[in-house]
């Protein structure tokens, strides 16, 4: 189920992602409910795309999992971020800040202004 | 890195159930009832166990895909038994062979001795037609003292003689060295001390060194051996060390027992003072900062006023010999290599053929694999449909070729030892070398490089082409055509590789039997060679009463014909040679005037079954006081005396003249290819000269195998002396095998290999044109149904074989004229671009194709036109 159409939004995924967990360690459940609270629905992340993106932040070594028990004494695996995430996110951060602004500049430009 | 990916596999399903429960527990919480809830969550999330394959196909570090890719591999080679075995075996044959002539390399040609800074190392030596030397010691004192670029030199001299260890008479090997050896090599002692200055001084015991190894054997390692007597040549010394495990002498294949230091009583008079006595190998440690060009432009300039010292105390008639003399300093961190210096050629010679097999192998595995990845195309189009990447595919069937190459990698390792042992004693064919030819850590480097090319050559392109495929099956046609001419051009290149091995093999072949058919001169069959040794040497007025008694013995022997002696037997290694004067003959100035010189006994050239041309053999007649008399070879009268008899002529030697009183046939004496030297021949009751001289006997038996009579020969010898032992009892017929040695094994190895590509060149070509008639049985079918004969089919089939054996044949031989300049200085009797060799190859080539065809060619014309048109 590799979807062509959503590489672009992966990649966009795992800053969201690792932005999340730099707030909060959560399980994956949680973090699929806060990123759609947050951005008010317009992100809803299905599971296909979530359980293979945190692998792959993990095996990149941007976050850790561990296994805990929830309130309803569960077993459920939190992740949180590790420096090495912190960091990858302030420069994703910054590249995605510059990348909007361009963008925003492009697409208010009117006629006159060359 | 392992165990914590395969446990935490099991969890992934956990976290995916609580994914699941957390969204059932939402929608009850949201006011759905549990099962509305639970249906909704299973809709939501789909089927779980797939979620779980996408998480686990995650790409992670590599080595975790890696063991993945390792056991499907397992499962899938598991499952076809039949080609996985062949492929290993290529792989093992291919490798297998590489390695093993890889470790005869290693051992040979890569080793450097164990010592401090080896590459520092020099020999400074007079070189004789290019190969290393020896030289005297006046001039070994010169090179030492006068040459700057070095720190250090030291002389050597290997001897093998009986000697008296604690008591206990011992046959050893003794290398007599002088001051410094053990500091130019920069050793330390393994026990007790090395040996220094002191030991060179006059007054003292000097101490001798022995080996680990001999240590071992004879003391069994025990600490007391340090202060225990040895006498050598009547000279009292005493083990003062024992040089470490990993030191095994300066001569590769020749480890001494002792180093004995070279005092001045073990030389004789001409040893220690003779400018032209060249008995010693000089080794030297380049100073710090100096070079090899320097050393070596140094050594020529002190050489060059040696031999002009020499030249001037020397006749006239000597002077252009003794000054065309050449000395230089070469690099040499593996000591004095004779090893090297004789195999090396034909060890890479043998690299290169084993090469071509490794490489045909892997072509012809490719062809395998290719037809394999055919069979597997409903598999790889359903996975690709699914999506895995084409990268990861080729990655999976390059990891099968790994295993299949590893797996053959390691077979061959196992045999290479036991192949490159046996090779070895081979080469050496019963000289005594004793060299460990085991892998060592080059080897196994080797092992592994070659094992990952091969896997590489054989199986990328046909992981590249099988992923080629186009799920759209209305292509598969196309591509089937596209397959057929790629298969066919790896049987070309099958070909190409065994038309220059079999040429190859045909050169060696063709060599051994021109060396084979050269005329001796004499007759080995039924020749037995009986060599002697003494503890203690004869007196010189002892030593003839004992040697012709022991040839009287020996030819009184019951299964006896006749029995003599000589100093130089044929081919194992030449004569004396000697200056002389002849009567009636001038000698044109600048001829030289030496002459090969042996010493022998009555009835000599009977026992070797050398015809006697003229005149008589050496008998009884002949004594120390009666006439001097000499035989003449046929090269020797035909030169001298044209068409005149050579009897009753003068030959004068080093101040005696002679009476020739026979002529006797050529015989080679140095070795099979060289030319006969002009020789005259003494009887052993004239040889002038105080100190007893050394002869080999040689005794012709009546039938049977001469080794027979060994232990006969033993008891005599015993018999004639106490003092006297066997060294050697050889029948002639392995003597004329050791100076054929190189050549037989060129023969048989080549000869395998070269039949060897034959029949997998064979099967490449069976493979293609089978695979061809059953793809075109439709096409058959249609023809045949409009009226062709079967010949005609078979003349198709036949035209495809030709097609492809034409271009092999043609790019082989163009690469086998390319290479056999390499080979040109070990043939014989033919040269490296002899049309007759090619054309023997070029038929077997053609044949063995024929032989292949013959089976596809009868299906093509036994085809059925019903049954085909039916065959869709």
């Amino acid at each position: 189920m590799s979807d062509k159409s959503t590489s672009l939004v992966q990649g966009t995924l795992y800053m969201l992602i690792l932005k999340t967990l730099a707030l909060e360690p959560m399980h994956g459940y949680g973090i699929g409910v806060r990123l759609e609270q947050i951005s008010r629905g317009v992100f809803q992340v299905n599971a296909g795309s979530l359980f293979p993106a945190l692998r792959r932040l993990e095996r990149d070594g941007l976050i850790k999992g561990e296994w805990r028990v929830t309130e309803n004494n569960r077993r459920a695996k939190y992740y949180a971020a590790t420096a090495a995430g912190r960091r990858k996110l302030e420069r994703e951060t910054e590249d995605w800040e510059v990348q909007t602004r361009a963008i925003a500049r492009i697409l208010r430009a009117t006629p006159s202004e060359q | 890195m392992w165990w914590p990916w395969r446990r935490r596999d099991p969890r992934i399903a956990d976290e995916l159930r609580f994914h699941r429960e957390s969204l059932i527990d939402d929608y009850i919480a949201a006011g759905m009832d549990r099962a509305e809830a639970t249906r909704r969550a299973f809709l939501k999330l789909g089927n779980l166990a797939h979620l779980e394959e996408d998480v686990r196909d995650v790409r992670g570090r590599w080595l975790e895909d890696l063991s993945r890719d390792l056991r499907y591999a397992f499962r899938t080679l598991r499952r076809s038994p039949g080609f996985s075995i062949i492929a290993v075996l290529s792989f093992a044959l291919g490798i297998g062979a590489n390695v093993a002539i890889f470790s005869l390399v290693s051992a040979v040609m890569l080793r450097s001795l164990p010592v401090r800074a080896p590459h520092r190392l020099v020999q400074i030596t007079r070189l004789l037609e290019g190969h290393p030397g020896q030289v005297s010691y006046p001039l070994f004192a010169q090179f030492r003292d006068q040459i700057k670029s070095i720190s250090g030199a030291f002389a050597n001299a290997s001897v093998t003689e009986a000697a008296l260890i604690d008591g206990q008479e011992d046959f050893v090997t003794a290398e007599l060295v002088t001051a410094g050896y053990y500091q130019v090599l920069g050793l330390e002692p393994a026990a007790g001390r090395l040996l220094g200055p002191a030991d060179l001084q006059p007054s003292s015991t000097p101490g001798v060194v022995i080996s680990d190894g001999y240590w071992q054997r004879r003391f069994g390692r025990s600490p007391t051996v340090l202060g225990k007597p040895v006498t050598l040549r009547d000279r009292a010394f005493t083990i003062v060390g024992v040089t470490p495990p990993s030191f095994l002498g300066v001569r590769p294949g020749q480890p001494p027992d002792l180093t004995v230091p070279l005092i001045d009583s073990l030389m004789s008079d001409a040893q220690r003072r003779a400018t032209d006595f060249n008995w010693l190998r000089v080794l030297a440690r380049l100073a710090p900062g100096a070079t090899v060009t320097q050393a070596n432009a140094e050594a020529q300039v002190i050489f060059g006023a040696f031999v002009e010292s020499q030249a001037a105390h020397a006749s006239e008639k000597d002077r252009p010999g003794i000054l065309g003399q050449r000395a230089g300093a070469f690099r040499a961190p593996d000591g004095f290599n004779v090893l090297r210096d004789n195999i090396s050629q034909p060890l890479m010679i043998l690299m290169g053929i084993v090469g071509l097999i490794l490489l045909l192998a892997c072509v012809n595995l490719s062809g395998l694999l290719l037809a394999r990845a055919e069979m597997r195309q409903r598999e790889i189009s359903i996975r690709l449909a699914i999506g895995a990447g084409r990268g990861r595919l080729v990655r999976q069937f390059l990891t099968e070729s790994l295993v299949l190459a590893s797996a053959g990698a390691l077979i061959g390792l196992l045999s290479a030892n036991w192949v490159s042992a046996w090779l070895f004693r081979m080469f050496v064919n019963g000289r005594s070398f004793n060299l460990s030819v085991s892998p060592d850590w080059r080897v196994f480097v080797f092992t592994a490089a070659i094992a990952i090319i091969s896997c590489v050559v054989a199986g990328l392109t046909p992981a590249l082409r099988a992923v080629r495929a186009n799920v759209n099956p209305a292509l598969k046609e196309v591509r089937a055509q596209g397959q057929g001419r790629f298969g066919r051009g790896l049987v070309v290149t099958q070909l190409a590789i065994s038309m220059v091995l079999v040429v190859a093999a045909t050169l060696f072949v063709g060599t051994l039997l021109a060396l084979n058919a050269v005329d001796r001169g004499f007759d080995p069959e039924g020749l037995l060679v009986v060599r002697v040794r003494s503890a203690q040497p004869y007196s010189a007025a002892r030593a003839p009463v004992v040697q012709q008694a022991l040839r009287d013995r020996l030819a009184s022997l019951p299964g006896v014909a006749t029995a003599s002696a000589s100093q130089m037997l044929p081919l194992t290694g030449g004569l004396w040679d000697r200056g002389v004067q002849v009567e009636g003959y001038l000698f044109q100035p600048g001829e030289p005037d030496h002459v090969g010189f042996n010493v022998i006994a009555p009835a000599y050239f009977s026992t070797l079954a050398t015809p006697l041309l003229a005149g008589r053999e050496f008998d009884e007649r002949d004594t120390a006081a009666s006439l001097k008399v000499a035989i003449v070879n046929e090269s020797f009268a035909r030169h001298f005396f044209r068409n005149q008899s050579a009897i009753g002529r003068h030959v004068t030697s080093v101040g005696v003249t002679c009476e020739i009183v026979g002529v006797v046939a050529d015989a080679k004496y140095q070795d099979l290819r060289s030319d006969i030297m002009k020789t005259m021949y003494i009887p052993w009751t004239q040889r002038e000269g105080d100190q007893p001289a050394r002869y080999s006997y040689v005794v012709r038996t009546v039938s049977g195998d001469p080794q027979r009579l060994s232990p006969t020969v033993e008891r005599l010898v015993g018999d004639v002396d106490s003092g006297l032992h066997l060294a050697t009892a050889t029948d002639y017929d392995t003597i004329v095998n050791r100076a054929m040695s190189t050549e037989r094994i060129m023969a048989a190895l080549g000869g395998f290999f070269g039949l060897l590509a034959i029949v997998v060149a064979g099967l490449g070509v069976f493979g293609v044109l089978a695979f061809q008639v059953a793809r075109r049985t439709n096409e058959l079918g249609v023809r045949m149904a409009l009226g062709a004969s079967p010949t005609a089919m078979v003349g198709l089939v036949l035209r495809d074989v030709a097609a492809m054996v034409g271009a092999g044949v043609t790019i082989g031989t163009v690469g086998a004229l390319a290479a056999t300049g390499l080979v040109r200085n070990i043939l014989f009797g033919l040269t490296a671009t002899d049309p007759r060799v090619f054309l023997v190859a070029a038929i077997a080539m053609a044949s063995a194709a024929l032989l292949a065809a013959w089976l596809p060619a009868r299906r093509a014309a036994r085809v059925d036109p019903v049954v085909a048109l039916r065959h869709e």
